[in-house]
């Protein structure tokens, strides 16, 4: 007996059929973006883990993690296949020359093949790009949040204040080589340095009456040249969101506040900031992780190809230490991808170097999904 | 019990701070902080802008003093006949193109042959012979020239060394010093006088040499088939449209005066459509923005062509279809992805996909498509995939918003009147949100034409304008970009060069085309936004 026919059950016809193909198609789109970004954050973490992680204790490969970059010498000594260091390498060869000149046996022929910054690790580039990144967000929180409790707060909404809040918005669409640009132009060759001597070829003036000029000759490529061109790149960011987070707190918690006597900075204080707070960490904290990922920005004003000084070590005075160049983990990537072939070799510390990096990055911003996604929830009115 | 003495009065709770420091009450500071950190960065992100016109105005200047030395030096004079030997260089490859299509012919299925096709192909060999050695005295005399010209240059730009040098030991106070650089000026009149009295010989060498090119083309071979014949035919015809051109080269080197000046006009469209960008050449610099500007828009097209419908359907898909887990789950994912680092994905383009794609293309049933097989792994869809990667997410957000805030009432209204779900979407929601998907795609675009890392690894940084003969096959080609081509130099150019201006003008055409895209989206958005209600 057939099963009594549901009365509105849809008839099988061809617009039904085309409506599921469509619908499967879009389905379709949607998997498929999500198994190539999928594919790709698999591809660099499967092959990455090999070279960050070991099977034994303490199962993290420290030596990658804590050590400086170094060639990698490849070569076939008596039989065996070995792969050493710059400092291992010639430790080694210097001790069989030694031995093989005391045996009286001739001087051992080693026809090492090399890569550059292939062996040892990645430190001074995880040091550098935490430096960038702590640096550069300090500088563009104050600015940003500074300046969007200003324009929503205090700043009467007038025609030059419409002005520059578009102003603000579009530069958010900047691509960052442009900003890259801008910060080799004003702060690399521009930006003003005290000294105790005029510099005869660049515009200067005295301090008066201190014996301290101010010479306008730029801060070179230093750590500092990149803390205030990544700083600028995301303050448009910054500003907007917070701004964003600051319009979202309903005005009667300001009037409410006002209401009872308090003065303005009581009522921003206490009724709006606490409110605003989760929106404003969540667009500072995705701030950092793009921070953390722009290469083009600090290519030609914070990032050098190799230094081999730690950032805190010989120092000659406190000062240098924001007028020196770091290594950067996005420049080390492109680096080791661009300059250097591609071989079995070379492929651990690139990829290496990427699992880090991507390791880092995903991390904040995954914190700031969850966070938004919590905060949300809890504030609504 | 004597009774507790009264409290004192407690102060009013809220009182009125009285700090004053310079004459500001304690919160007329903190406004003026918090103003004076606005002012601040509102003052630098002006300054971007101003940087940016102040070191790139000056090239426009540069540019023009560029072209006017390649006049003074005689190097335009020589490019016309270098064109004129190029030109026929160009006909030899088609030639020789035809040679090899030919060979392939005879060899085919069931053909002659390597040996015999060889011999079979001695006439066609004579003739190409007899047609390229045409061109061998043209090539010595312009060889000649060349270093005449060369000289010329040479001398002028040691003479613009020394008067810096002089000028420099003036400021420095060494007066000396300064009278001892000898500049000698150079006199472009007589030196150029060689370059010039060469006229009479070109206009024999030149008639000569069309002589031979006819005399070539009278007596052709045939050719096998009549679509080889074709090409034959349209070789010949070729040649007499060469062969006229004569007239017009000779004018213009007849014509030629080293004193014309060069207008200002000229500095800026040499810049805007120069179809050449050509650094530390031996001959001549040339900044052109063309080939840059069609290798960005080449690579941008390719991603936003499979960015497009991937983002915009998965938009479509978790907005009104998908369940909602699936929502929950999705929507986060591709934010996801939007943080992996351009750098790092110009890495996986380096490393895999590249070789991923030209693996592809030389599986033999995909040979249909057009540009399979190529050579390069790192071409334009190589880093068009890559983008299209980076704007999906940005697509993706931005559509998705737009169509959630189509009000429910239309999604209501149109099941009422009995459409399906398949109509309500396509014909009710996706109409009514299509302002925001299209100001979503411009602000894809806006990411993709200003992405750096993905193109400066992947797209082959080959400086040429991609050749669109090759039909769809174009997108294998390797480009440069303009994003691609400040990374790539910026490290390198000598400060308050010609070059290093060029680059800050690339900078500021990505500026305007970053604001330009920005400002359309807006626009759209606002003009074309259905009134709720």
């Amino acid at each position: 007996m057939n099963p009594v026919q549901h009365p509105f059950t849809a008839r099988k016809n061809r617009s039904r059929a085309l409506e599921k193909l469509t619908f499967w198609l879009f389905r379709l789109a949607t998997y498929l973006v999500l198994a190539c970004g999928f594919f790709v954050f698999g591809n660099i973490f499967i092959k990455g883990a090999g070279t960050v992680f070991k099977k034994s204790f303490p199962f993290v490969n420290t030596v990658f993690l804590t050590e400086a970059p170094e060639s990698l010498y490849v070569f076939t000594y008596q039989g065996t296949k070995m792969e050493l260091g710059d400092r291992d390498y010639r430790a080694f060869r210097a001790a069989e020359e030694a031995r093989a000149k005391a045996a009286g046996q001739p001087v051992p022929q080693f026809n090492a093949e090399s890569y550059v910054y292939s062996a040892g690790g990645i430190f001074p580039c995880i040091v550098g790009t935490v430096l960038l990144v702590v640096g550069s967000m300090a500088i563009a929180l104050v600015l940003g949040v500074c300046a969007a409790i200003y324009l929503n707060e205090y700043a009467r909404d007038g025609r030059f204040i419409r002005f520059v809040r578009l102003s603000i918005l579009n530069l958010a669409g900047v691509p960052s080589i442009v900003f890259g640009l801008f910060g080799f132009g004003l702060f690399v060759l521009f930006a003003p340095r005290l000294g105790v001597a005029p510099d005869p070829e660049k515009w200067h003036f005295r301090l008066w009456p201190l014996h301290q000029y101010v010479n306008f000759v730029g801060w070179g490529v230093s750590l500092i040249s990149g803390w205030f061109t990544l700083a600028f790149m995301v303050l448009p960011v910054i500003i907007t969101a917070s701004e964003e987070a600051l319009k979202s707190v309903p005005r009667g918690f300001r009037e409410g506040s006002l209401a009872l006597g308090a003065t303005k900075w009581q009522t921003i204080r206490k009724n709006v900031l606490p409110y605003a707070l989760p929106g404003i960490l969540t667009s500072s904290i995705l701030g950092i992780a793009r921070v953390a990922g722009e290469t083009a920005p600090i290519m030609f004003t914070a990032a050098f190809v190799v230094r081999d000084k730690l950032p805190w070590e010989g120092l000659d005075h406190w000062t240098d230490f924001f007028f020196q160049g770091v290594m950067a983990l996005p420049y080390h990537i492109y680096v080791v991808s661009s300059k250097i072939p591609q071989n079995e070799y070379t492929a651990r510390v690139q990829y290496g170097t990427a699992f880090v990096f991507l390791f880092l990055v995903a991390v904040i911003a995954l914190a700031s999904i969850l966070l938004r996604n919590r905060l949300r929830k809890r504030y609504q009115w | 019990m004597p009774s507790a003495p009264p409290d004192p009065p407690s102060p009013f709770p809220i009182t009125k701070a009285r700090t004053h420091l310079l004459g500001l009450t304690f919160d007329e500071c903190i406004q003026v902080f918090f103003g004076g950190n606005a002012v601040m960065a509102v003052v630098i992100l002006g300054l971007i802008t101003f940087f940016l016109f102040k070191e790139g105005a000056s090239f426009f200047g540069q540019n023009r003093e560029n072209l006017t030395v390649y006049r003074r030096a005689g190097l335009e004079y020589v490019d016309f006949m270098r064109q004129q030997e190029q030109d026929h260089t160009a006909l030899t490859r088609y030639l020789s193109d035809l040679r090899l299509r030919t060979l392939q012919h005879l060899t085919g299925p069931g053909g002659l042959t390597l040996a015999a096709a060889n011999t079979q192909l001695a006439p066609f060999d004579e003739f190409a012979n007899r047609y390229s050695d045409a061109v061998v005295p043209l090539r010595g005399f312009v060889s000649d020239l060349t270093d005449v010209a060369t000289a010329i240059k040479t001398k002028f730009i040691v003479m613009g060394d020394n008067k810096t040098q002089r000028e420099q030991l003036l400021g420095a106070g060494k007066t000396a010093e300064a009278a001892a650089v000898v500049i000698t000026p150079v006199d472009f009149k007589a030196e150029l006088a060689p370059l010039v009295g060469t006229l009479p010989a070109y206009r024999d060498l030149s008639t000569a040499f069309a002589k031979s090119l006819t005399e070539a083309i009278a007596s052709p071979p045939k050719l096998p088939t009549p679509e080889l014949q074709a090409r034959m035919e349209r070789f010949r015809a070729l040649t007499q449209q060469y062969l006229v051109s004569f007239p017009a080269t000779l004018k213009n080197l007849e014509s030629w005066d080293y004193l014309k000046p060069v207008p200002v006009w000229q500095a800026f469209t040499a810049f805007l459509f120069g179809k050449d960008w050509l650094t530390a050449s031996f001959w001549q610099d040339w900044y052109g923005i063309v080939p840059l500007f069609v290798g960005s828009l080449l690579v941008s097209v390719i991603a936003l062509l499979l960015a497009v419908p991937l983002g915009v359907g998965a938009a479509i898909y978790v907005n009104q279809i998908a369940s909602p887990l699936e929502q929950r789950l999705i929507k986060p994912s591709i934010e996801f992805i939007s943080a992996i680092p351009s750098v790092v994905l110009g890495f996986f383009g380096i490393a895999v996909l590249g070789e991923a794609l030209r693996a592809l293309s030389h599986v033999t049933w995909l040979s249909w498509v057009p540009g399979f097989p190529f050579a390069e792994r790192l071409n334009a869809l190589t880093a068009g995939c890559l983008l299209a990667l980076i704007a999906v997410p940005t697509i993706f957000t931005l559509a998705e918003d737009a169509l959630n805030n189509v009000p429910r009432s239309f999604k209501e209204a149109s099941f009422a009147l009995g459409a399906t779900r398949l109509q309500t979407v396509l014909r009710i929601i996706v109409p009514a949100s299509l302002s925001g998907i299209v100001s979503a795609v411009l602000l894809g675009l806006g990411r993709v034409i200003g992405e750096t890392m993905v193109v400066l690894l992947c797209a082959g940084n080959r400086i040429a304008s991609p050749d669109f003969t090759a039909g769809l096959g174009v997108v294998t080609q390797p480009v440069h970009t303009m994003t691609g081509i400040i990374s790539q130099e910026m490290g390198e150019v000598v400060r308050d060069s010609i070059q290093y201006r060029a680059l800050f003008v690339v900078g500021i055409v990505l500026f305007f085309l970053a604001l330009l895209i920005n400002f359309l989206a807006q626009k759209i958005v606002r003009k074309y936004r259905i009134s709720i209600g």
